[in-house]
């Protein structure tokens, strides 16, 4: 109950924090800017390519969308409290680690799902996609499945903040290179055999297969193998991220690095 | 000013280059969106369609550094409490923010040889530049052209708290209005007059109409005309914007 308080009191003050900074009337536009022009950048050179349709692009990078908030917002996490000085105020609380830094993470991942929701429809009038509207539920799942798995590898990137100095650096790497490793961008059957390797193991790649597949028609009991596997992907760096907080922390405070910058 | 101005540019290249993230930067973003062009294109009966993907990937890097650099050094000036004095220095405001956009579009270069390399080991894409001098030529006026532009957007992030957001956000716009990855021919018909006031338009078929030997040289004049008008745009608005903010007292926006 107390690591409920936790989480939502925590991730009120960091929304309340946040909107203290910038405005939400320059906060979103922001936001939405990037998505849209990066939906239209992808579709648009898929139509010069001849590869694929509009949707396939657009369901690729407003997933691509969700992921990275969730990735970057649980990631940065640590290194925020690290940067303004109260991580180690933070770990000398008793209060569950998991639920201090997922509770700052969740405003983001939850911007992230508006923001990628409303690039979605930006993007559906611009490049005309239309999808009917009783597969709009079934793509919220897929989307917080989605979002589950790319928050956990987050935790797992959040916790080297204990360790690292440069976390954005890890998060930027990966968030780059999922543009072309999960699918997003370029069929999965023109990689090559090691990038598709990978490509199974990482969040998101079977959210998007599912998210495709109920575009296209199916059911999202079609596609529950994809979303059992993106679930259980999302299960295991989750775990990961959990033991490496636990370790870090541990070493953190044996080493005396926790404020180390 | 000419000493403050080539000694920041030195400084700013050297940081640059001490920082893992703009190195990765460098390192990763062109080589992924080449890549990305390169399996969607698959286009092994055109090598000079991979060979032009390269060069805009390059291209693209290099306005990102830019519009990135300028707005995060910025920034980091503001967090770091010595944009008031930056401002108050006898040396022209410009002077001191110009070599920041131009160091970012310098490390961008870089970002040929990445994408050059990249596609020749991997992707069989051919090397051959047909007009070498032009090529060499092109590069440094593409890169003062986008560092100029770069300028113009610095001048109103000093007047915005969000301004690292704003850098990041002017990315894909600019990418997709200049043609640098999509031919211009694909986008709406409206975007073909936007992309005659870009930099990067004129800078990316500079380059890449030396690097195929057809007529490179009215586009780098283009440039080095754009960079030009850019420059007393900039320092106009940098002027502007820097009275206002101090008549205001926001240039520190805390």
């Amino acid at each position: 109950m107390n690591a409920l308080r936790v989480l939502f009191v925590g991730g009120v003050t960091s929304y309340r924090a946040l909107f203290n900074w910038i405005s939400p009337w320059v906060f979103f536009p922001h936001m939405i800017g990037y998505p849209v022009f990066e939906i239209l950048f992808f579709a648009y050179l898929g139509r010069f390519a001849g590869v694929e349709s509009d949707e396939f692009f657009l369901i690729g990078n407003a997933f691509l969308a969700i992921a990275v908030t969730g990735m970057f917002g649980m990631g940065h996490a640590v290194a925020g409290e690290r940067r303004s000085q109260t991580l180690t105020a933070l770990l000398a609380s008793p209060a569950s680690r998991l639920a201090l830094f997922l509770g700052r993470a969740l405003p983001s991942i939850l911007t992230g799902i508006v923001v990628a929701a409303m690039s979605f429809a930006i993007c559906s009038l611009i490049l005309g996609v239309r999808l009917p509207a009783t597969t709009l539920a079934a793509l919220v799942v897929v989307a917080l499945i989605s979002s589950f798995g790319a928050t956990a590898l987050g935790l797992c990137l959040g916790s080297l903040g204990l360790r690292g100095r440069n976390v954005s650096l890890f998060a930027d790497v990966i968030a780059g290179s999922m543009l072309l490793v999960s699918g997003a961008n370029v069929p999965l059957d023109r990689l090559p055999g090691w990038i598709r390797a990978i490509s199974s193991g990482i969040p998101l790649t079977h959210g998007i297969q599912a998210a495709r597949g109920i575009a296209d028609g199916r059911t999202i009991g079609e596609v529950s193998d994809l979303l059992l596997t993106e679930a259980g992907i999302g299960a295991v760096y989750l775990i990961v991220g959990i033991g490496l907080l636990r370790l870090f922390e541990f070493e953190g405070r044996r080493s005396a690095t926790l404020e180390a910058f | 000013m000419i000493r403050a101005f080539f000694s920041g540019i030195r400084i700013h290249v050297l940081q640059f280059t001490k920082n893992p993230f703009d190195v990765s930067g460098v390192l990763l973003w062109p080589i992924l969106y080449a890549s990305i062009a390169y399996y969607l294109l698959d286009a092994k009966n055109d090598p000079s369609l991979l060979l032009s993907a390269s060069l805009g990937a390059a291209v693209m890097l290099m306005w990102s550094l830019v519009v990135i650099g300028s707005s995060g050094a910025l920034e980091h000036q503001r967090w770091q409490g010595t944009l008031e004095l930056l401002v108050a220095a006898p040396v022209p405001f410009a002077a001191v923010i110009a070599p920041i956009t131009i160091a970012s579009g310098v490390v961008g270069a870089y970002a040929l040889l990445a994408t050059l390399a990249w596609g020749t080991l991997f992707f069989e894409v051919p090397l051959a530049i047909e007009q070498p001098l032009a090529f060499v030529v092109a590069i440094p006026a593409c890169v003062l052209a986008i560092g100029m532009l770069g300028l113009i957007m610095a001048a109103t992030f000093v007047f915005y708290r969000a301004a690292f957001a704003l850098g990041i956000a002017m990315q894909y716009p600019v990418w997709i209005a200049a043609g640098l990855l999509v031919p211009l021919s694909v986008l709406p018909d409206w975007v073909g007059p936007v992309s005659w006031f870009l930099a990067p338009t004129w800078g990316f078929r500079a380059i890449q109409e030396a690097a195929l030997g057809r007529t490179p040289w009215p586009d780098i004049a283009m440039c080095l005309l754009l960079s030009a008008i850019y420059l007393v745009a900039a320092t106009a608005c940098l002027r502007g914007f820097e009275r206002l903010a101090r008549r205001n007292g926001t240039l520190q926006l805390t």
